[in-house]
């Protein structure tokens, strides 16, 4: 029985047409999601909840200058200059890099009767900068044991500079936490012979780093006594993008040490690129939204008459339009399932890529909301146009 | 319903016209329910769009038409809906069946929606018109005479207070003129309807109650 309305109503309906929208609203909802399922996988990468100093910090250091090595600014920071800084609005709080000020040789076992010997350094930054596991981190001078965070680039350079070439094992961090490690500090007219560890892995500092405690017994036990000023700062701000920090380490000849600033830009390019991309997507989206308006409006024309002759029976326009709201939700829920596949399917191509970098992606809720928003909004759209269009049919002459 | 009242009507085409001697424009008119009308007309005097007025999809006249003391024009979707399957049943001069379906098809369209006559009751209408064989014809295939027939039996599918007929019988010949005015009188009455049937010539054989000539 139901079948007779939808017999009538159902002439007139292009499948070329309604193909045609799907697909394009398909390509517009896959990109949109895909947009955004990549931005929200691909944004840990660009900020740094993975490495042990949070990503609120900025290191900074003097520009070096051939002028400013002449004029015998020596790239250190002023008390004055750290408390400008300080008093910006944007700065939490500053910490002093602390410098050895005493040789150090460091001696580090590889493999069996392989040892490396170099010259060697320090720096230490106060413990309320460091995000790592106090029990591992800290000095006492009584059962002397130095550990330290080295740069993860100097195992990098380690593994795939000179081990590859010169026949040398691989390490993964986690040997090289076991690597056994021995300093030798000296000066004053003292010497000491103390074991290290390894504690941890920086993709930030571009240093080696020790408790500020053992680089104050150290300095106080072997160095020259002078008091030293920082040459490099590490600086907890509010909002690491914001422009007004650049502007002033600009204006300040200061420069930001290490992949911040490139990382808050690529970050940004990442937003930037990732919006235009949505951009691009909800515009097919929209275009093809008009292309169902439009097939939509055809077939509600070529349709009048029986339309009308409908109504005339008795039927409300809501019983009539009904068939036709049911066909473009239908339509559009299969376009939504079809674009959260798609995006699903061009995710796993690119999963692998995340992976590589050591995160694993985020959920595919956030996506799969926008995808069911988007769609929300293009059937409401689509039925609003429907009833009105046969509203419009009630009264032949007015 | 008990009365349809039309209040100085006049379809707007007609405006300015001088020397207007109609029954009907720009006079009152009240049909009762349970009486006869028929409203002789010559072509283009109105009768169409009179119907179409009092079933409320046209409104391009002057004047008021009230159902029972309810002015039509302030009438709800919703309420036309209820007249249009419980209290007006109407039948349009060109019938306005659907070609693409068959005859049945046609009249359960309505049925479905108002669930008055079963499927035997639909047959026998059919056989009583003496179109028995025409129920599964395709409306397009059918002659102009049957098409009038499955219209009426169309418009019979629902109950009401009125049923409205514009040119029932436009093309039926005298034995079928009769049949079927048998037909609506009977089921009229069993409804205790009033009935108003327009004709150009050809009328529906029925006793009436009062000739209006438009």
């Amino acid at each position: 029985m139901k079948d007779i309305i939808w017999k009538l109503l159902r002439q007139h309906i292009s499948k070329g047409q309604l193909i045609g929208f799907a697909i394009a609203n398909l390509i517009g909802l896959t990109i949109v999601l895909l947009a955004v399922q990549f931005y929200r996988d691909i944004k840990p990468v660009f900020s740094d909840e993975e490495s042990f100093i949070s990503k609120d910090y900025l290191i900074i250091t003097r520009a070096v200058t051939g002028a400013g090595a002449m004029m015998g600014n020596n790239g250190e920071f002023s008390d004055s200059d750290i408390s400008d800084l300080e008093h910006q609005p944007w700065c939490r709080q500053v910490g002093r890099f602390l410098n050895s000020d005493f040789a150090i040789d460091a001696q580090l076992g590889v493999g069996t009767g392989h040892a490396m010997r170099t010259q060697f350094f320090f720096e230490a930054i106060p413990d309320e900068f460091i995000d790592i596991d106090p029990n591992a981190w800290g000095f006492t001078s009584a059962k002397p044991e130095v550990p330290v965070v080295i740069s993860r680039d100097y195992l990098s350079l380690y593994n795939f500079g000179f081990a590859a070439t010169q026949g040398m094992p691989k390490i993964s961090e986690g040997q090289a936490e076991m690597l056994p490690l021995e300093f030798t500090l000296s000066g004053n007219g003292k010497r000491q012979v103390m074991p290290g560890r390894i504690v941890g892995f920086s993709n930030r500092l571009n240093t080696v780093i020790v408790p500020q405690e053992f680089m104050e017994w150290a300095n106080q036990t072997f160095g020259t006594g002078v008091a030293q000023q920082p040459q490099r700062l590490i600086v907890e701000v509010s909002k690491p993008g914001d422009i007004k920090i650049e502007e002033y380490m600009d204006e300040h000849h200061y420069e930001v040490a290490g992949d911040k600033m490139s990382s808050s830009k690529a970050n940004y390019f990442l937003t930037v690129v990732s919006a235009i991309v949505i951009a691009v997507g909800i515009i097919i989206s929209l275009l093809s939204f008009f292309v169902l308006m439009l097939s939509i409006y055809l077939l509600l024309q070529k349709n009048t008459r029986k339309l009308q002759d409908l109504l005339l029976l008795g039927y409300s326009p809501s019983q009539v339009s009904r068939h036709y709201i049911l066909l473009v939700i239908g339509l559009n829920a299969a376009v939504l399932v079809l674009g959260i596949l798609l995006m699903l399917v061009g995710r796993m191509a690119y999963m692998d890529m995340i992976h590589a970098f050591g995160i694993s992606g985020s959920g595919i809720g956030i996506s799969v909301l926008v995808g069911i928003l988007i769609m929300g909004a293009i059937t409401a759209g689509n039925i609003r146009a429907i009833r009105q269009k046969i509203n419009s049919l009630w009264l032949h002459e007015k | 319903m008990e009365q349809i009242a039309l209040n100085n009507t006049l379809p707007r085409v007609f405006a300015g016209l001088h020397g207007i001697h109609s029954d009907i424009w720009q006079q009152q008119v009240t049909f009762e329910r349970g009486k006869r009308y028929l409203i002789s007309a010559e072509s283009g005097t109105g009768k169409s769009s009179m119907c179409s007025y009092i079933y409320g999809y046209r409104q391009d006249y002057s004047g008021s038409i009230a159902f029972d003391s309810q002015d039509i024009r302030s009438m709800t979707v919703a309420q036309w809906c209820d007249v249009r399957q419980r209290h007006i049943a109407y039948l349009p001069q060109d019938m306005r069946l659907f070609d693409e379906l068959t005859a049945m098809e046609n009249v359960e369209l309505k049925n479905r929606l108002t669930g008055f006559k079963d499927r035997d009751e639909i047959l026998k209408l059919f056989e009583a018109m003496g179109i028995p064989d025409k129920v599964d014809s395709l409306a397009s295939k059918l002659s102009i005479g049957q098409q009038q027939r499955v219209a009426i039996i169309r418009a019979l599918c629902q109950p009401y207070d009125f049923i409205m007929l514009d040119e029932p019988v436009s093309h039926l010949d005298e034995e079928n003129n009769r049949t079927v005015a048998d037909i609506i009188v009977n089921e009229a009455s069993r409804q205790g309807a009033g009935i108003i049937a327009t004709s150009v010539g050809n009328h529906l054989q029925m006793d009436v109650d009062t000739i209006f000539n438009l």
